[in-house]
């Protein structure tokens, strides 16, 4: 590790210890800003009541089940859009109207459609994550080299397999960039809605911890959603890493 | 099978220059502004497709319109498009919508603002020296994939629901993908444009400012675009959360007052609004972008 890296660790402990001095000798008010060790107790205390778990859970089954509703239907839709000219002339203008609308705008909708539970929190997570992966598997399938569908049709590929076995890896690069977009959306939506209308998940807990003045555990609450930021993305990467190493290795040898 | 068709030809480097580092980029996010005229062949080369586009908009409303009055959609969760249509003028007219509107654009524009020069201005530093790059590099890398609105509790203990509180979210939302994309865009400047500004002699200030930017601004541009989104979003939910006035605010109220027209003319309210930023901020690029366009021989 190069020593300016190493830096950058010391820096954010410097910056815990100065946070926790300051904490302690009164300089930052504790009622506001506790202590670092504080907030670490707070944690211990909220993992061991077994509240962290079912409220990780929650989090994570909403963002889950919606994530997978919109990568279903973003990529089916945007391959229908990419391969036939008129579905995409009938749906582009929606489209195009509904997708720069901030996805938050649709929470009150979904309250009035499905109360407070968790279907409201995965429609909500499935309706913003939809957009990215619909639109970008869309330009990823009009990005089709059209001697790729030639050569389909001279190997007499039908046009489920052709589907399938060309223009879905050809697009995948694409997909994968709205997949990774819409994995940060999607749990910028989740915890919205937990902030706004819920009764369970990490984000419910931090607001019913501010409501409820127990200042320590709502940094503690923001900490695990930070951290369960952190590896969301981390999984997303070693994942696409994986799946498009054949693409990366492609890419090499043709700049070769 | 595999060894008899030729190697795929792909797109460009659809993998982008911030690939791998969870950070919507460039060449996605900044898709072009229309693709639903696109397409092979057809009719006529420009006009049927649009119209067919809006046609069916058109018929997705009516059929809302008639099934809501048909009472077949339940009007007290669906109200008839054109009674949501008369809301919304009544709102406009009576200076609620305006109001609400301001209060959110301000409180968006300046968090936007003080992203924009924080993130292109550290941006610059960190895509110029490494050194700092790697110090700042762990705290980055850890904020970056928080959830913005995951900070507004905290900001409300802090600051309590003012104005300042909205502020900071929006700043602190907006803050990373500009960031990164003017790290990315000053670390991918041509070498050989360095060493031109080297060979006139220019100082660090001069390089910076009459070659890095200009250089890299493509990619900030795309960073500022994605901020855009973000910062709109994040204002909307901080007013959902602590509040008393603007969009967020209005909609939910509205919502939780079952006033269900005046929630739903919100909600078209917010679809013009994002609708018509993007679409100025495409104007402002394509202006601020066309001495690149020219130069790159691109349209």
């Amino acid at each position: 590790m190069r020593p300016t890296r190493l830096l950058g660790f010391v820096l954010v402990a410097v910056l815990l210890g100065v946070w926790e001095a300051a904490a302690r000798t009164g300089l930052l008010d504790a009622r506001f800003v506790p202590a670092p060790s504080s907030i670490a107790v707070a944690w211990v205390g909220f993992a061991a009541s077994g509240q962290l778990v079912s409220d990780l859970l929650a989090t994570l089954g909403s963002w889950a089940q919606g994530y997978a509703i919109a990568a279903m239907l973003g990529v089916a839709l945007g391959v229908l859009m990419g391969l036939m000219p008129a579905v995409r002339a009938m749906l582009g203008t929606t489209v195009e109207l509904l997708r720069p609308m901030p996805s938050v705008a649709i929470i009150p909708i979904a309250i009035v459609l499905f109360g407070l539970g968790d279907p409201m929190k995965r429609f909500v997570v499935a309706y913003a994550a939809l957009w990215p992966v619909l639109v970008n598997t869309l330009y990823g399938v009009l990005a089709v080299d059209p001697l790729l569908h030639d050569t389909a049709r001279t190997f007499r590929l039908g046009p489920l397999r052709s589907t399938l076995r060309v223009v879905l890896p050809a697009a995948s690069p694409y997909i994968a960039t709205g997949l990774r977009i819409s994995t940060s959306i999607a749990l910028i939506l989740v915890i919205t809605a937990e902030l706004v209308a819920s009764r369970n998940g990490l984000g419910y807990f931090v607001r019913a911890s501010e409501q409820a003045s127990r200042v320590p555990e709502v940094y503690a609450g923001v900490l695990t959603i930070a951290v369960l930021g952190y590896l969301l993305n981390a999984l997303f990467v070693a994942v696409e890493a994986r799946v498009l190493a054949w693409h990366r290795g492609l890419m090499r040898t043709e700049a070769a | 099978m595999a060894d008899v068709l030729p190697r795929p030809d792909l797109p460009p480097p659809a993998l982008p220059p911030s690939a791998g580092r969870g950070e919507p980029d460039a060449a996605t996010v900044g898709t072009p502004p229309s693709f639903a005229g696109k397409g092979a062949g057809g009719l006529g080369p420009s006009l049927w497709r649009p119209a067919l586009g809006v046609l069916t908009l058109l018929a997705i409303l009516a059929l809302w319109e008639a099934l809501s009055r048909a009472r077949v959609l339940n009007p007290q969760f669906f109200p008839p498009v054109t009674d949501i249509l008369g809301t919304f003028v009544a709102l406009w007219r009576n200076n609620v919508f305006p109001g609400h509107l301001v209060t959110t654009l301000w409180r968006m524009a300046v968090g936007y603002a003080i992203a924009a020069v924080l993130g292109i201005g550290l941006g610059l530093v960190m895509g110029r020296w490494r050194a700092v790059y790697e110090l700042f590099e762990p705290l980055v890398e850890f904020l970056r994939p928080m959830p913005p609105v995951a900070l507004i509790p905290v900001l409300i203990l802090l600051v309590g629901i003012g104005d300042e509180m909205k502020i900071v979210v929006v700043a602190f939302g907006s803050l990373f993908p500009i960031l990164l994309n003017t790290v990315e865009g000053v670390r991918g400047v041509h070498p050989t444009l360095l060493d031109v500004a080297r060979t006139f002699r220019y100082g660090e200030a001069a390089l910076l400012r009459r070659v890095i930017f200009p250089a890299a601004l493509p990619q900030i541009m795309a960073g500022l675009r994605i901020s855009l989104a973000i910062a709109l979003i994040v204002a909307l939910v901080s007013e959902m959360i602590g509040a008393t006035a603007g969009l967020g605010y209005f909609v939910l109220q509205a919502q939780r007052g079952l006033r269900i027209r005046d929630m739903y003319a919100a909600i078209v309210l917010l679809a013009l609004l994002g609708f018509t930023l993007n679409w100025l901020f495409l104007l402002v690029e394509a202006r601020v972008l066309a001495w690149h366009r020219a130069s790159t021989g691109q349209q």
